[in-house]
């Protein structure tokens, strides 16, 4: 009788954990694949710098970072230990006014790099649990460009170029800006929101 | 092991031994910052962000208006004329540091790239040789400190803003020292007793001038979209280096290098 009742408890407990594990398991097989991810980011941002301009590809760009990217967690990461410092109204504020920061600057960019074209290459998964997507970024003249997505489930968190990543340089630059200003991040808020109404 | 080489190797070799102990001691401990993200070590960020805004001024009054009209004035294949003359003048200090990081057989192609272009090429004027499968590399002496240093790549000593270059910190200055303690060219001239402004302000002058045509965009870019411009800068600095080391650190590309031994063939 006992060895039953323990089996029948196994079984049960057994069952709980598998259905507890499988959703954890869920997201990371479910997601969308990193490289075809970044090439049809990559191919909406090309056809929206061909077909568009000034405040309409601005916007435009805007929507294809809040569809592609994971922006709350870029700019949690961007602003670092800060973050945890800041009201929430803080918060918000600065979630909006670095979204808009880098819809502009994006636009820009891709404003100068017309006719280009980025190839995909290999993806790397690493161990705490984002994929690299390797890529090239052709130019007419000139090497090519080296560019490194990093994807979590199914949006880019960040982009290196050249080694060189966004946000960790923007988290540099906002810290140093944090530090140099009394260690308010009220004072880093007014400079973005300030720019951003110029 | 310095007993064994010649009089100059020996000075040479003692000097780039010192100079990698220098390194060495420089290298300090960066600032922990969090999620294992460090920030870039700047003891002297004082004068630091001093040079940086006197270098910014002599930039916008001097260097990138010349740096502009060059790019929009001068034709294209000038300008890779130019650029493939100065690549040529610098191609016998990367052979030596690629000897230095252990790799002969990328030495030995650099070197058959500057005969080959020196030669048919015209003084360096036409990169014939990668267009007889020479590939061109760019070696300096930080990063082969970098190669062999101990610490993580993100890791090259204390930050240092050095006139007209730029950012650097103690491992890349100390390998600009080296790199030109060691040029032959700059032997060569000196030795000859050739005019040495003259030289001096042709070659390295084009160098900064043709560099920062190159730099024009990426460097607006940073100063525009950055808050702090001189820590934005100091960040993609190190980034950049680091990444560079890093891939000379984990040499996966074995397939290059069975190329780069096949093109060897070609020359011999």
């Amino acid at each position: 009788m006992p060895l039953l009742a323990f089996r029948r408890v196994a079984m049960r407990l057994a069952g709980a954990v598998i259905l507890l594990v499988l959703p954890a398991l869920g997201p990371s097989t479910a997601a969308a694949d990193p490289a075809q991810l970044v090439q049809s980011t990559a191919q909406q941002v090309i056809d929206i710098v061909k077909t568009k301009t000034g405040a309409d590809r601005q916007a435009a760009i805007l929507g294809v970072l809040q569809a592609s990217f994971d922006l709350p967690a870029m700019g949690r990461a961007a602003l670092g230990t800060h973050w945890n410092q800041a009201t929430e109204d803080e918060r918000t504020r600065f979630l909006k006014v670095v979204a808009t920061a880098e819809a502009r600057a994006y636009s820009e960019r891709f404003g100068q790099y017309a006719g280009q074209t980025l190839t995909v290459g290999k993806v790397q998964q690493r161990a705490n649990g984002a994929s690299i997507v390797d890529s090239k970024l052709n130019q007419a003249t000139g090497q090519p460009i080296k560019l490194e997505w990093e994807v979590r489930g199914d949006r880019i968190t960040d982009v290196k170029v050249e080694g060189v990543s966004m946000i960790m340089t923007r988290r540099s630059d906002f810290n140093s800006y944090i530090q140099n200003h009394g260690g308010k991040v009220d004072a880093l808020l007014q400079e973005l929101e300030s720019r951003a109404g110029r | 092991m310095i007993e064994s080489l010649s009089g100059t190797m020996k000075r040479k070799a003692r000097r780039s031994l010192v100079a990698m102990a220098v390194a060495a001691t420089l290298m300090g401990g960066c600032a922990s910052g969090d999620t294992g993200a460090a920030e870039v070590w700047d003891p002297i960020e004082t004068p630091n962000r001093f040079l940086f805004s006197l270098n910014r001024v002599v930039d916008i009054i001097a260097l990138r208006p010349v740096a502009v009209i060059y790019r929009d004035w001068m034709p294209e294949p000038a300008q890779k004329s130019v650029r493939n003359l100065l690549d040529n003048l610098g191609e016998p200090v990367t052979a030596i540091n690629e000897v230095v990081q252990g790799e002969p057989g990328r030495a030995a192609t650099t070197m058959a790239r500057f005969l080959v272009n020196s030669t048919i090429g015209v003084a360096g004027l036409f990169d014939v040789a990668t267009s007889l499968g020479l590939e061109r590399t760019k070696e300096d002496f930080g990063k082969t400190i970098g190669l062999y240093a101990g610490v993580e790549p993100e890791n090259g000593g204390f930050y240092l803003m050095l006139p007209v270059v730029g950012p650097s910190n103690a491992r890349d200055g100390t390998g600009l020292m080296m790199d030109y303690l060691v040029d032959p060219f700059r032997i060569l001239t000196f030795n000859l007793a050739i005019d040495w402004t003259a030289y001096q302000a042709a070659r390295y002058g084009m160098n900064v001038i043709d560099y920062r045509s190159r730099t024009i965009f990426a460097l607006d870019d940073l100063e525009k979209n950055s808050v702090d411009y001189y820590a934005a800068l100091r960040s993609a600095y190190t980034q950049n280096r680091a990444d560079v080391i890093r891939q000379k650190r984990e040499k996966t590309d074995t397939k290059s290098e069975l190329e780069r031994r096949d093109n060897l063939a070609l020359v011999r």
